[in-house]
């Protein structure tokens, strides 16, 4: 855990999630990144399910934080209510100070 | 540009999302305990199986379903690990097929 230690996020912090550009199995939504949302919770650590997709079981966990965006950022054409929102549980490396 | 993956559709046109109960099938049952034991003695996990089927080719991926995404997922990891040979998948399946099976369709 050491590399990500100094950045941790706390309920209420504002953050980015960003777009990695990783190939393979991510679990990040395409159309969640480059989307700014608020720190929810922090859901504990988890090994990488990018590691993990490919056998490495048994490695470094890393948080995991739900992030609460507003739908009318996600879609431009939202009908819904102005205040709804929607929570995505994100891996800490996916994420930046916003 | 990485491409996007065949699972992450959120956003894109899909029209209307059946609603209706389906029942399952004997197999799909099967195949589900099949799953969740090879997941629980540790031969495979849940990622790997999302990363199996998200390497599926866009046009096989869409003709098959939830359960027969999963079954080929778990065939094509354990001839990815070694654990079984894809010839003698294919000739034990034949041997099934042949015999007659009791709900393969719906």
């Amino acid at each position: 855990m050491s590399g990500n230690a100094a950045l941790r996020f706390a309920p209420g912090d504002r953050v980015r999630i960003i777009d990695l550009g990783k190939p393979g199995h991510v679990r990040t939504p395409t159309y969640a990144r480059e989307k700014v949302g608020i720190i929810d919770r922090y859901c504990g650590e988890f090994e990488n399910p990018e590691e993990r997709a490919y056998g490495r079981v048994g490695r470094e966990r890393i948080p995991l934080y739900r992030v609460r965006l507003m739908q009318c950022d996600l879609w431009p054409d939202y009908q819904g209510g102005s205040a709804d929102t929607l929570v995505l549980e994100i891996y800490h490396h996916w994420l930046r100070p916003a | 540009m990485v491409e996007r993956l065949i699972t992450d559709i959120g956003g894109l046109p899909a029209g209307a999302v059946p609603r209706e109960e389906v029942a399952q099938l004997f197999w799909e049952k099967h195949m589900m305990a099949m799953f969740n034991v090879l997941r629980d003695k540790g031969v495979l996990n849940l990622d790997e199986f999302r990363r199996a089927v998200e390497a599926m080719p866009a046009d096989a991926y869409r003709r098959s379903s939830f359960y027969g995404r999963r079954l080929d997922a778990i065939a094509d990891l354990l001839v990815e690990k070694g654990l079984i040979d894809r010839r003698e998948l294919a000739a034990r399946t034949d041997e099934i097929v042949r015999a007659g099976t009791r709900d393969h369709v719906r």
